[in-house]
Parts: structure tokens; sequence; C-alpha cells
């Protein structure tokens, strides 16, 4: 079987689920909607947030060495 | 109140929503040869304004996204599926089933192309610096100016090594692509289908090495070990010169549908 090849969530990373489920599949004008404008803004928000990620584990690091 | 439509996908058999748990609180909206699975959401989080508020929430997308996977691919696992956008919700019953109506035949076209197929991910990398080793062995003419610097005289040498570096940068970029062409290429013909989707740039993979390729490949059912058995042989065949495939799926076919409802 495949299963030890793939983890179904965890690893999944919320970019690519991001990648799959917004603009993709059957697009309806339902009465609620989220627009492209809030499209950009949702992928500004999530990449806003992986930058500081990253800053964050940037200073972790800087940190371990420091501590040495 | 649980006030509003939120829809997930399209089934043409009727699914057995008491099967599991997962299940919970969705139920069917019938319209010509299709059932709509659905849940009642509430007000509070997917009014136009609340949903707005959510949307820069990350833990609250990223909790949703997933619900969102997570039930189509369940569902995927026994009906064949065609899934909506994340975020598609309805104040009425009525324009959704308008909607199934106006856009059967399109409806029956896409259901036939995947039916009975899966989606999977595949992220190919290349990592440069190891790449630039393997120069020499991999690429003929790199190894000819190697050896006409081994041959020349110190000054010569100097300006050839020069020419020879950015000989090179253009040269892993052709390699990428001839190597990134072989992978897709394996890999497409256990697939009835593909699609190219976005790089993403570095900044937001959290690697060191570049990602050259980001594809789809809808593949049939009975073929998704094969296809996962090739991904790990075409895994270990390159690794030694810098290249890493990442797979992720099963996946719902979101990249193989293609229905955008008229404003």
């Amino acid at each position: 079987m495949y299963d030890n090849v793939i983890d179904r969530s965890k690893d999944i990373t919320i970019l690519e689920l991001l990648d799959r489920v917004l603009n993709k599949g059957v697009i309806l004008t339902g009465d609620i909607v989220i627009s492209v404008a809030d499209v950009d803004l949702v992928y500004l928000g999530v990449k806003l947030m992986l930058s500081s990620v990253e800053t964050m584990e940037q200073l972790k690091a800087g940190k371990g060495i420091a501590e040495k | 109140m649980n006030d509003l439509i939120y829809a997930f996908c399209l089934t043409t058999t009727l699914p057995e929503l008491n099967r599991k748990e997962e299940f919970s609180g969705l139920r069917c909206i019938a319209s010509g040869v299709f059932y709509a699975v659905i849940k009642m959401v509430p007000e509070s989080e997917f009014s136009e304004e609340n949903l707005k508020k959510n949307l820069s929430d990350i833990a609250w997308l990223d909790t949703n996204a997933r619900m969102h996977v997570k039930i189509i691919s369940m569902l995927m696992e026994d009906y064949t599926v065609i899934p909506f956008n994340f975020g598609t919700i309805y104040l009425s019953e009525e324009p959704l089933k308008k909607f199934i109506g106006d856009y059967a035949d399109s409806l029956i076209e896409n259901l036939l192309f995947v039916e009975w197929k899966e989606e999977w991910a595949i992220k190919l990398y290349c990592n440069h610096d190891v790449l630039k080793e393997h120069i020499d062995t991999l690429s003929p003419a790199a190894a000819e100016l190697e050896r006409q610097i081994m041959a020349s005289s110190p000054g010569k040498a100097f300006l050839l090594s020069r020419k020879k570096a950015v000989f090179i940068e253009n040269e892993i970029d052709l390699l990428c692509k001839k190597y990134g062409q072989e992978y897709f290429d394996e890999f497409k013909k256990i697939s009835h289908s593909t699609a190219l989707n976005n790089i993403v740039p570095k900044e937001y993979t959290d690697r060191k090495d570049e990602m050259i390729l980001h594809a789809a490949f809808l593949v049939s059912k009975d073929k998704a070990i094969e296809f996962v058995s090739v991904v790990r042989q075409m895994k270990n065949k390159y690794a030694g010169f810098g290249f890493n495939v990442e797979i992720t799926g099963p996946w719902p076919p979101f990249s193989f549908i293609s229905i955008k409802e008229k404003q």
C-alpha cells in the first residue's frame, strides 16, 4: 500500500490546501462567495504568517548558536 | 441558528451519510441526476461579513479548508464527486438547484472525465548546489571547459573559469528543464490527464532547494498504487544529483474540474 508516503492531512501545508480549494473545482456564484479580492487577501495573510514563522525559526536558530 | 447552506460537492449516487461519524450534519439536495452534499452552517461564521472576517483568521481557515477537503475525500472513497470551491454558500436551495439544472450537460461531462479517478500532486525540487557538484558528469560542454581550464596557463585558466561559472548557471537551468520533463513524462504515462500548478517561491516553502515542477495528475483509482510506486522509483533515481520529489494525495479532482458559473 502507499499509506507510508502520504500523510493525508498533517504534512499538507495550508498553501497547498488553499491552492486546491480556492479557485478550483466548481466555482458557483453562490449567495455568499469568496471574491477574487478576498482570495488575494487570504494569500497575503497566509504568506505573512509563513514569513513570520520563518523569521521566528531563524531567530530560534540564531539563539541556538549563541548558546553554544 | 444554522441557516446557511454550505455546498461541498456533487455526486450522482445518493451517498449514505449515516455511515461515518465525520458525515454528521451533512445532507443531500437532489436536483436532476445530481445530489449536492451540503451542510447547514451558522451565520455567526458564514454570513458574508463573518466569512470575510474569518478568512483572515489562519486557524479558522486551516480548520475549515481541511474539513472541506476531508469531507469530499471521504465521499470520494465510495462515489465519484465533483468538488465545489471552498466557501460556496447559499441562503436557500433554489439557486443551487437552478445552477445544477442550467449546467447539467457540462457537469455530466466533467463527472465522466473524473469518474473513478483521483488527483495526485507532485512537487519536484532541485538543490542547485548539489547539481553543480555533478555538472562535469552531466554536461559534456562543462566537462570540456574544465579540460581546457586544466590544460591552460594560469591567466587563461582564470578567464575560462569565469566563463565556466556563467555557463554553469545556464546549464543548471537546462538540466532542471531536462530532468523535470523526464519526471513529468514518467508520471504522465500512468495518468489520465495532467495540470500544471504555480511554482511556490522559495520563501514560502521553508526549504533550501528550489521548486522546479508543481503538477497535478489525474490517476485511475486502480492505477494509484502503480503511480505511487513509480514516484518512489523516480524519487531515488536522481536523488544524488539534488532532485527531490514530494507527493501528496489522493486529492479530490479539484484541478480537473473547470466549471465557472456565469455571473
